[in-house]
Order: structure tokens, then sequence, then C-alpha cells
């Protein structure tokens, strides 16, 4: 089966990853495509409350003791037709430090679900199950606000990203002694990747050829969400160019979603906001944003870092 | 390929495919500069305020060249031969105390030129 794995993340919390995760998968199933959203914010879940389903069992926590065999089992249906949902756990002090060997096994289950369309909605923040999850699937999506702090830690959660794919090559090549030479250079300066990967090419070039591709791999889009005029589309452009530039990464930046109160009323009257609104410009931007997801050849072909986690 | 601010070319600086018109040109242009203003949040957490202006007068330097049709095409000849390209500061240079014209004709060519006009079988 064709399956096509969505992520969708970020640094800073209240970007509106959950509403782009739970918008996406309303549209995707409109068109008749099965999609299946997993709350993988482990932290603080909450994506059924955006579909305006209450919490109830079976949930992500319920495969991850064991007491649903796998993961389809705890992907339970939703109102929407060919929406389906793994509700994040209300255990969340045991599900936000889940153990190495039990994220393998929802990665590997993640893999095998009976869904073209598999959509993550991932928690804030850089800890390594996040960006595991993130790195693991294509495509990856990157939202944001126009406000700094929401910029400053986008930046730091593509870093956190990055680290982790090289770290991962090193480990896979047992080249660890580099990992702390990146670490202390990576603190220096913005261009302090660049110089990373120039003094390893003069040292060890096959080993800065492996790593430099196994960068170029990594390919996240960008969504600014909550853009109020034009300033603010030219802002995700420009953080994108940014990140090209400095962090060596190839990002696409996939455009805005306006900013709209009747996103915050759609909350409050505990509705999918989807539904209710497909003519706003909110919903004509995430359709777009689907289309070009979904379709583009240019996505299609994209594969993400063959990350291997080890087994320990 | 792996390469530092300083040496991407101007295409690449700008985000322009070499192709790229002389509205897309002035377009990017705009963009770069919003992206690289004093004070751009774009900018925030990532690049310093040095890094910002040497990258800013790249940009200048960048369209300078590529809005001017003549400078552009010297600059794609320089690219595509892969040698280092220095914008002409003046068009005279000083030389051994007096201005000389760089685009004056050799001698060498003149004198063969006299030759050829006066000499009937050289």
């Amino acid at each position: 089966m064709d399956r096509r794995i969505w992520a969708i993340g970020g640094g800073k919390g209240g970007t509106g990853k959950s509403f782009v995760a739970a918008n996406l998968g309303l549209h995707l199933a409109s068109l008749d495509r099965e999609v299946v959203l997993i709350d993988a914010d482990l932290g603080a879940p909450n994506l059924h409350t955006l579909l305006g389903i209450k919490p109830s069992h079976p949930d992500l926590g319920d495969f991850l003791t064991g007491a649903v065999p796998s993961l389809e089992g705890a992907a339970v249906e939703t109102p929407y037709r060919k929406l389906r949902l793994v509700k994040g756990s209300e255990n969340i002090l045991f599900i936000a430090n889940v153990a190495h060997y039990r994220k393998l096994r929802l990665l590997r289950q993640i893999r095998q679900l009976q869904a073209p369309n598999v959509i993550l909605d991932l928690g804030t923040g850089s800890s390594f199950n996040t960006l595991d999850f993130f790195l693991s699937a294509n495509p990856g999506v990157v939202v944001t606000t126009p406000e700094p702090t929401s910029i400053e830690n986008t930046y730091l959660f593509l870093k956190s990203c990055i680290m982790r794919v090289l770290k991962l090559y090193m480990d896979h090549y047992k080249i660890r002694d580099l990992h702390q030479k990146m670490l202390d250079q990576i603190e220096k300066n913005s261009q302090s990747l660049y110089g990373f990967f120039r003094s390893l090419m003069e040292s060890d070039r096959s080993y800065g050829t492996i790593l430099y591709r196994a960068l170029r791999t990594f390919r996240p889009c960008l969504v600014m969400n909550k853009a109020r005029g034009p300033e603010d589309v030219q802002l995700g452009r420009s953080v994108a160019d940014v990140a090209r530039k400095y962090l060596l990464i190839d990002m696409k930046y996939l455009g805005v979603i306006p900013f709209d109160p009747d996103i915050a009323d759609s909350l409050r009257a505990l509705r999918p906001y989807y539904p209710d609104h497909r003519n706003s410009a909110a919903a004509k931007a995430l359709r777009q944003m689907a289309e070009e997801l979904a379709y583009s050849i240019e996505f299609t072909l994209r594969t993400p870092p063959e990350i291997r986690l080890p087994d320990a | 390929m792996l390469k530092r601010i300083e040496d991407w070319n101007y295409y690449e600086l700008l985000s322009v495919e070499r192709t790229a018109s002389q509205d897309e040109i002035w377009e990017a242009y705009q963009a770069a500069l919003s992206t690289y203003q004093n004070g751009s949040p774009a900018l925030y957490g990532l690049v310093s305020e040095d890094e910002r202006g040497l990258v800013l007068e790249r940009i200048q330097e960048a369209f300078q060249t590529l809005r001017d049709p003549d400078k552009r095409k010297e600059y794609d000849l320089a690219l595509l031969r892969h040698a280092p390209y220095v914008p002409p500061k003046a068009p005279f240079r000083r030389s051994a105390g007096k201005l000389m014209i760089e685009e004056a004709p050799p001698r060498k060519g003149l004198w063969a030129r006299l030759k050829r006009l006066f000499v009937k079988n050289p």
C-alpha cells in the first residue's frame, strides 16, 4: 500500500499544530481518502477535543502498555467518514516518558497501519521521542507563528532535528567521538554547522560526505499559522530561506494560514473547524497545503532520512 | 554543494533561477532586503548583527550586478568559467603615475592593422 506518514510538529506550544493536524485529516477524509490521526503529543494530548470527541478507551496508552495488542486496534472510528483516531493517553506521566523499546514498537506499527494517510500530531519541544517521530515521517511539517519567540523555537527545533539525524548516522557508522565536536561547534555561531562540515571534510572526506548527504535528506516543510497580513507571508518565506542558508537544509515553505477568530469559537463550542468553515481563507489555505503535500511529484519523490534507531 | 554564505553566488543569494527576469530579480531583492533588514524577526536567535550586515552588503552587490544586463552577462560568463568575479570599481585604473583607459586597443594590434593598410604583401 502506498502510505504517507505526515508529522505535524514545531518548537513552540500554541502555534496550532493540533489544529493543522485535525483539519488536514478532516479535509483528506472528506475527499474519501482513509486517514488515521494519531495524537502523539505525549505530554499534553488534546486532538480528540479539536474533533469534538470525548476521551475514552482504547487510546495510545492502552497500546503502549499492551492492553490493546496492535495500534490498528487503538484506532477508533470518529463521527467523520474515513477518519479514525488514536487518542492520546490520559495517563500522561507514564506516556510522556515512554521507554525506548515501546517507542520502537509504536514506530513499527505506525508503518503497518492499514490507511494511506497517517497523520501524527506531535508535542512541543525537542525530546528524542518527538524528534524521532518527526524524522520518521514524510512530509514533516513545522508549524510556527509570526512571534519572535515562536521563530526562535522553530530554529531550535530544526537544529535539534539536524543534530538528531547526524547523531543517529554517527552512531550507525561508529564515529561517536564526532558528536561532542559537533555539539561544541554548533553553540558558537550560526555558521557553525558549515564550520563543522568544513573541518570534517578536511579531516575525513568520506564521513563528511555521508553526514552531509544525510543532512540534505532532512527536508521539512514550514507553515506560518495565524498570519495577519502580507508581512507575515514574507516572514515565513524569510524563515525558510534563512534555514536553507544557515542550517544547510532543504526547507519548503508551504504558505500561511490566516488568523481567524472563528477558530477559537469552534474550539469553545467543541466542534471541529473545517466542516463548518469550508469557504474561509484558513480552510482554503489548508486545502491548498494538503493538495501540495498529497499530490505534488516533489513530495512523492522526497524520502526522509534513513534513520535506524538503535535497539538499546 | 557545501558552501559558506560568502561563497554563494548572486543567484543563490537572492534565491532566484539563473534565467530570472528583471521583475523576478527585483522581487527577490525586495524579499532579501526584508529578510535581512535591521531587527528582522526572521533572523531572531540564529544570525548575529555582524553576519546580517555582511549578507546585506552582498545582497546589494548582487542586485547592482544582476539588474544591469551588461554586468549580468559578464557575471554569468565568469560563473560559467568558475572564475571568481570581481565587480569593477571604476572605468580607469592608475598605472605608473598616469591614467590609462582599460579598454584601449593593445599597441601590437594597432601596428598590425597599420601594416595591413600600407603594405600590400606583408
